[in-house]
């Protein structure tokens, strides 16, 4: 069954049960984003990748030699190209590819998502934070934003894993996430700054309501399509600074990423003769970081036409 | 009743200006005075009109009364207490006392939140009641506005309702904690003429059924004079003249008052009067002290009203102007 939804609004007596009307106000913005090409191909990509980062548990399971950093084939000591029993080869030492390639996935899901993740929590509350109180604390704040702002992700990284030796993923995941909420508080610090304004604000002061309660109950829940937007964008930077770390060979020696393939590659000299093992790595890193903006794209049309293009 | 003479909410000599912000490359600030000396006193229980042009400043009275924003100068008194002095908990409780309806529907509720939390969150603020007796009273608030029978519109959104739905819901919030005082900022503007009425209708029925004293703030003398008991007219951040509605409507004192009821289409009228107290073209402004209204005021009086500013006088029947000729 169909129903008129300007019918609805206009008439609101024939009242549908709330689970019904937010499933289909939910259904709705679904269907725009069904519709939209790139939110389709973008969203059918990140799931292809969320299969590799799952099935990444499978090849250890078979046989201790596809394990990707400590399983080594016993009759294999250098790379060699594709076979049976190494869909993608080996790598230097007789590693498989495959299930480094696997493992790469889960790990760029995890860099990505996570230190996103801390980026948008951080980035939100203190935009929401500045915006609202204003005066000095948003002079502190966002002269702080702009500090970190001008500082390059990487070099501030690599600084870090030269002063205190390698890293652990998660330091990287959390220094990422430390130096790239300035973006995004920028934006819900303005989007904020005008909510602000609107008379909802003021009605609920007038209920008595206190600043925290303004912030969560009545900011928030408008400022959150905006963070989540933000939120793809961020995973892209997120992953490809992970990956550049990592092929600089300043990643987390423990666990097998993208970017660490590829510096294994240029370090043992394979660069031109093993194209078996240069390339994979090399397109899951550019399809799953555009994958991810081409979503942050397609839900940027669904949510608001006139939101600002993301500029850094 | 014995109370309605009693006064609830009282203005004393209050100013308040707003000032542009400072720049980097402009020092000097430009000053609006959106309200000069202003003393007024609203009776417990009635409703009373503010009439006005556009910029007067009459949405400012308002938030100066429930507290949106502080006077410059002055005093506003709640039952002979200085809002001025309120701190946290006492705050708390003026906020339960006084509550405002702002002009535009579709911007003073919160798009996220249904009808149902948009009405209980004074509720819950407050702590008042458990869950059933809060559901209770955001029934009673919702039928209370017509929006009957309210379980159908508890689960809505604010984009599933017209505007004036919306405009009851929140109209249903403010009047949740039974407050004593509402300020009405041109509850109505927004909305249609048959939506008007019905909301009127509400307002009046606010005032009988729960004696609660309204600020009814408008543009049209009209609407005023159908629902108010008492009419302000303000102008320029100046009270001009203040009346019982009847008085005030069928025999204005100010030239400006004139000016309004002239100002309104009159269909139907047999004796179109008019009474001709605007000037057509405006006088030279003058420098110092002056009668706000001079320089579009027709019957102004050179060596009278360019050199003193009127003070509000008591005509008769609690029916006050401030005209030298009047
Ligand atoms: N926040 C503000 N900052 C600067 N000036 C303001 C502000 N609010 C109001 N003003 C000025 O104060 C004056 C009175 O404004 P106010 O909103 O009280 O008028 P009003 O009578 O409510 O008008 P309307 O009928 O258009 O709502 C206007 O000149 C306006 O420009
Ligand atoms: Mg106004």
């Amino acid at each position: 069954m169909v129903t008129n939804t300007s019918d609805s609004m206009a008439g609101a007596l024939d009242m549908l049960p709330k689970k019904r009307q937010k499933i289909s106000a939910f259904n709705e913005k679904w269907l725009i984003f069904k519709e939209n090409f790139i939110g389709r191909a973008g969203l059918i990509l990140l799931s292809l990748f969320a299969l590799m980062a799952l099935l990444s548990f499978i090849p250890p399971l078979i046989d201790p030699m596809y394990h990707p950093m400590t399983g080594v084939d016993p009759k294999i000591s250098c790379s060699v190209g594709p076979s049976i029993h190494h869909w993608l080869g080996t790598d230097f030492i007789g590693r498989d590819i495959l299930s480094q390639l696997l493992a790469g996935a889960k790990i760029a899901f995890m860099v990505g998502i996570s230190s996103a993740f801390i980026s948008i929590v951080l980035g939100t509350s203190i935009g929401m934070i500045a915006g609202y109180f204003g005066r000095y604390i948003d002079a502190i704040l966002m002269r702080l934003a702009d500090i970190i702002m001008v500082m390059p992700t990487l070099l501030v990284v690599l600084i870090f894993s030269s002063l205190f030796g390698q890293l652990n993923i998660w330091t990287i995941v959390l220094v990422i996430a430390l130096f790239r909420w300035p973006g995004v508080s920028r934006v819900i610090r303005a989007q904020t700054l005008t909510l602000k304004q609107r008379p909802f604000i003021e009605a609920a002061k007038l209920a008595g309501a206190s600043p925290i309660r303004i912030i969560l109950r009545h900011i928030m829940p408008n400022v959150l399509p905006l963070s989540l937007l933000y939120m793809t964008f961020r995973v892209s930077s997120a992953i490809i600074i992970e990956a550049a770390l990592a092929f600089l060979g300043f990643g987390d020696p423990s666990s097998v990423s993208w970017g660490m393939m590829l510096q294994w590659v240029w370090k043992t000299g394979h660069m031109f003769q093993a194209p078996y093992w240069l390339l994979p790595p090399g397109i899951c890193i550019s399809l799953i970081t555009l994958s991810f903006y081409m979503v942050g794209r397609a839900m940027d049309e669904v949510l608001d036409p006139r939101l600002r293009k993301e500029d850094d | 009743m014995k109370t309605t003479t009693k006064l609830i909410v009282e203005l004393d000599h209050i100013r308040k200006v707003y000032r542009s912000k400072q720049t980097f490359f402009r020092s000097d600030q430009k000053k609006i005075i959106a309200l000069e000396c202003l003393s007024m006193k609203i009776k417990r229980g009635e409703i009373l009109g503010l009439v006005g042009e556009s910029g007067s400043g009459k949405t400012t009275i308002g938030r100066l009364i429930v507290k949106l924003e502080n006077p410059d100068t002055g005093k506003i008194y709640l039952d002979d207490k200085d809002i001025s002095l309120l701190k946290r908990n006492s705050l708390k409780n003026f906020r339960s006392r006084l509550q405002m309806i702002f002009q535009d529907p579709y911007q003073s509720l919160n798009p996220q939140l249904s009808v149902f939390d948009t009405v209980v969150e004074p509720l819950i603020i407050h702590k008042i009641g458990d869950s059933t007796s809060r559901q209770k009273q955001v029934n009673q608030s919702l039928e209370l506005v017509d929006l009957k029978p309210p379980a159908d519109f508890l689960d809505s959104y604010p984009h599933q309702l017209s505007g004036g739905q919306r405009q009851r819901v929140a109209i249903a919030r403010a009047i949740v904690l039974k407050p004593e005082f509402i300020v009405a900022d041109e509850p109505t503007s927004m909305l249609d003429a048959t939506v008007q009425l019905q909301i009127f209708d509400i307002l009046l029925e606010l005032k009988n059924k729960l004696n609660i004293t309204i600020l009814f703030i408008t543009h049209s003398i009209t609407a005023a004079r159908y629902l108010c008991d008492r009419i302000a007219v303000i102008y320029r951040g100046h009270l001009m003249e203040q009346g019982p509605a009847q008085d005030v409507m069928t025999n204005p004192k100010h030239p400006y008052t004139k000016a309004l009821i002239d100002a309104h289409p009159k269909f139907g009228y047999a004796n179109k009067k008019q009474y001709k107290t605007l000037l057509k073209t405006q006088r030279e402004p003058v420098n110092g002290e002056c009668c706000p209204f001079f320089i579009r005021c027709e019957i102004a009086k050179m060596g009278v009203c360019d050199i003193k500013t009127p003070e509000l006088k008591k005509k008769h029947n609690h029916h006050s102007v401030a005209c030298f000729f009047s």
